[in-house]
């Protein structure tokens, strides 16, 4: 490590360090494209927000209090005919989807969301699936799921997931600054942050569009994600914080941390394709088996995945770089 | 630089990396599949694996219910907690061991949280839900005068109403403090099934001066609206402690013991919240898990095979021991880590670690292959190339096991958030926290353990040290 220490008073350009550094192989410019990067991240953030407007998010019954049932059947039904006929039996207004069983097992299912954030009497579930044998008594109607929350418990448990979530957020940070001291750790434990952020909302935005009520899945994937994406954060800092000692102080931090990127980005996109692939495979058998509650759970998270990847090389890091030039300007005014 | 990497380098024995692989394989293999064997029809479990873990009531269908006293009553902490034991009495009355049952002092509710019985025929989880939470008022009432019978699902007469002096209530089940089924013997030797009350002290001097009013008479015990039994008085009880005998089996004298027991309290329970799933959707769920898991194996170890070669290999081998690890720690295999009741996120968090499980090896892999690049010898890239990525594996691993930590506080059922959000039971994405933490430690003694070790020792081989089984160009 001896003769590094005679670079450390030299600025090199980007093709120099290139040469020195990176096997004399092309170091990709991530800070700057940065104009590129923040423009599509936030137009995704305004259609996401003005999506959110139209469409409005629904928190799950989970969160709200409600009751939904979901019976299996065989046998075709008309399904406009079932949904009248379950309306006529219900005194709350309902909202039905259909959905299938490609693999034939659970047959045709028809789910049935009551309105209102009441939790229902067990006697609906009972006399309703009696109604409905009784109608139809050739399409063995059978209850699969059911699920009725009381509004109050929905709300204490929305905000335990919401406290949880910010404690992690706050972990993270904390994390990051002590173990990044070297090169600013707390503008990297913010930037990580804004990167953690970026991607909730890409969760949410995916939830608004795709009209999926805001669940226990949610805040699982987002806690999840939250991990994950600094994970790619964090090894790009950490290879910051090795080329820096390498290349010397002088040189420039966006240069360096295009030259950590270039050499980590493989790594990083690597563990995304695995990680993806593993979510992918489980959220098409979960289509292929219609078990909602996975593919609640791996659609958001394949989102998140990739979201994160993205985020810690175009968002955390080039705002990183920003951060640092900044203090560093101000301390030469100084 | 180069004293450095020699000083550093330490050849590991080639016979090693058969030995790891080979451990790493049985072991995985016996946490897979368990290791069982047969004594006639009993089924002896030296080694726990797949088919001994316990799936929560996702998979294997169940019920789950909150219940709260009705009527706004506010009840006390003891109230609270006997009409939770009766719940536990009840579970365990009817055979059900793998319950979860919490009882939320702060809010006044009760949390259950069952799977069906094997026996189970019905599935019907309404009925299975008024069953547990029919706590009712128990009565002691004059004669046994009733309105109608009825002939309950078990065959028995059912014997429903108090009609004229029975109307009338002389004690009510604030005045019991228990009841236990037991035996005695009979002249002739024979047991005798009794169930024995003991009454609390102001109880004791109601049930004296009743027993004195109607002795040789009957006094009816009463479950709301149910006669449970009609025994005659045959004594004065002063002391607080009846007994009640008749043609009891052990059940039926249970039975009423529990009856009698969940009668005591001053109110009824309703129900808050209620959820149930039906076996044959867990069912479902668990085999596209299964070929989900399957297959995103085969689909990460081709990856790892292809861009990695050798490494990528040595990483299938650790990937296969991280999960027979994380199997293990989730079935009971070692007996020290009692098992753990698997969900459908448990199951996705399990894959799940499968893609990210490779981070290690990749991140080794890749540096490997760029000091390669750089012109190093074999030995000086494996070197300094596992050296390197140590850092970056550490500090990326510790975030998701601070992420799962907070998954299972948050989910689970006893955590830093009870104090302020009250108990709940443990959701199912408990378990996602559970698979992901064990996952990533797994991985992390796979990963940075035995994949270094095997990978040393296979650079041994002559025939292996090519630099392109490493990540290098093809001519070299």
């Amino acid at each position: 490590m001896t003769n590094n220490s005679t670079k450390a008073n030299v600025q090199m350009t980007v093709e120099e360090l290139a040469q020195k550094h990176n096997g004399g192989r092309k170091i990709i410019d991530f800070v700057g494209k940065k104009k590129i990067f923040f423009g599509i991240s936030l137009t995704i953030m305004i259609i996401g927000i003005i999506c959110n407007f139209i469409f409005g998010t629904t928190l799950d019954i989970q969160f709200s209090g409600g009751a939904s049932l979901r019976f299996s059947y065989t046998g075709q039904i008309d399904q406009t005919e079932l949904h009248d006929f379950i309306q006529e039996k219900t005194t709350d207004k309902i909202t039905t989807s259909f959905s299938k069983d490609m693999m034939g097992n659970s047959g045709n299912n028809v789910a049935v969301q009551f309105s209102g954030n009441d939790a229902i009497s067990t006697d609906i579930q009972d006399s309703l699936e009696a109604d409905l044998q009784e109608k139809y008594p050739d399409s063995s109607f059978k209850c699969l799921e059911s699920t009725s929350v009381d509004a109050s418990m929905g709300f204490s448990f929305l905000l335990k997931c919401l406290v949880a979530v910010a404690i992690a957020s706050a972990l993270m940070v904390l994390y990051v600054t002590i173990r990044f001291k070297k090169i600013g750790g707390l503008s990297a434990g913010v930037m990580a942050l804004v990167a953690l952020f970026h991607d909730i909302a890409l969760i949410y935005f995916l939830y608004v569009i795709f009209q999926m009520p805001i669940d226990s899945n949610f805040i699982a994937v987002v806690l999840m994600i939250l991990g994950y994406s600094l994970n790619d954060t964090i090894v790009i800092y950490d290879r910051v914080r090795e080329e820096r000692k390498l290349v010397g102080r002088k040189q420039d931090i966006g240069d360096v941390f295009n030259l950590a990127c270039t050499k980590t980005i493989r790594r990083t996109i690597m563990t995304s394709v695995t990680t993806l692939c593993a979510i992918l495979i489980v959220y098409i058998l979960a289509v292929v088996y219609n078990i909602p509650s996975v593919q609640g759970f791996a659609l958001p998270m394949m989102i998140g995945v990739i979201s994160g990847c993205y985020s810690s090389i175009c968002i955390a890091g080039p705002l990183w770089v920003m951060w640092r030039h900044h203090k560093a300007a101000k301390n030469e005014e100084k | 630089m180069n004293t450095e990497v020699k000083k550093g380098m330490k050849r590991v024995p080639k016979p090693v990396f058969f030995i790891v692989a080979l451990l790493i394989l049985a072991f995985s293999f016996t946490a897979i599949f368990g290791v069982a064997y047969y004594n006639g029809d009993n089924k002896n479990t030296v080694l726990k694996g797949i088919g001994d873990i316990r799936w929560g009531i996702d998979i294997r269908g169940g019920v789950e219910a909150t219940f709260r006293p009705a009527d706004g009553y506010d009840a006390t902490d003891e109230e609270l907690e006997s009409a939770k034991s009766i719940i536990e009495l009840r579970m365990v009355s009817q055979g059900i061991t793998d319950y979860e049952l919490y009882a939320d002092k702060g809010s006044d509710r009760i949390i259950v949280r069952f799977p069906w019985k094997s026996d189970e025929k019905t599935f019907d989880a309404v009925a299975a839900i008024d069953e547990i939470s029919s706590t009712a008022q128990l009565t002691f009432r004059p004669g046994n005068s009733y309105a109608s019978t009825d002939i309950g699902s078990d065959g028995e007469y059912v014997y429903k109403t108090p009609t004229g002096e029975t109307e009338t209530v002389l004690m009510d089940g604030s005045a019991v403090k228990s009841a236990t089924a037991g035996y005695t013997r009979d002249d002739k030797g024979d047991a005798q099934y009794i169930v024995s009350l003991e009454l609390t002290d102001e109880g004791a001097k109601t049930f004296a001066s009743i027993t004195e009013q109607y002795l040789q008479k009957t006094v009816s015990i009463w479950m709301d609206d149910i006669m449970l039994s009609a025994p005659t008085v045959q004594a004065v009880i002063s002391d607080g402690q009846a007994q009640i005998s008749g043609n009891f089996t052990a059940e039926t004298a249970t039975a009423l013991a529990n009856k009698i027991n969940a009668g005591a309290l001053p109110f009824h329970l309703e129900t808050a919240n209620y959820g149930s799933i039906d076996p044959s959707l867990g069912e479902n769920s668990l085999v596209a898990m299964g070929y989900a898991g399957v297959i995103a194996f085969i689909v990460i170890a081709l990856i790892m095979i292809f861009f990695y070669r050798l490494p990528g290999f040595i990483a299938i081998i650790s990937l296969i021991g991280q999960m027979g690890l994380s199997i293990a720690a989730v079935s009971g295999y070692f007996t020290t880590i009692p098992s753990f009741t698997m969900t459908l996120p448990g199951i996705a968090g399990l894959i799940l670690s499968i893609g990210m499980g490779v981070d290690c090896n990749v991140i080794t892999a890749e540096r490997i292959k760029e000091e390669i690049k750089a012109g190093r010898t074999l030995d000086g890239a494996l070197d300094r190339g596992t050296k390197n990525s140590l850092s970056a594996i550490i500090d990326g691993n510790m975030t998701v096991v601070i992420v799962s930590l907070i998954l299972m506080l948050v989910f689970g059922p006893a955590n830093i958030l009870s104090i302020i959000f009250g108990e709940s039971t443990t959701g199912t994405i408990y378990s996602f926290g559970f698979t992901l933490l064990v996952g990533v430690i797994s991985n992390f003694i796979m990963g940075i353990f035995f994949s270094r070790v095997m990978l040393r020792s296979i650079a041994g081989f002559k025939p292996l040290r090519k630099k392109w089984l490493f990540g290098g160009a093809k001519n070299d």
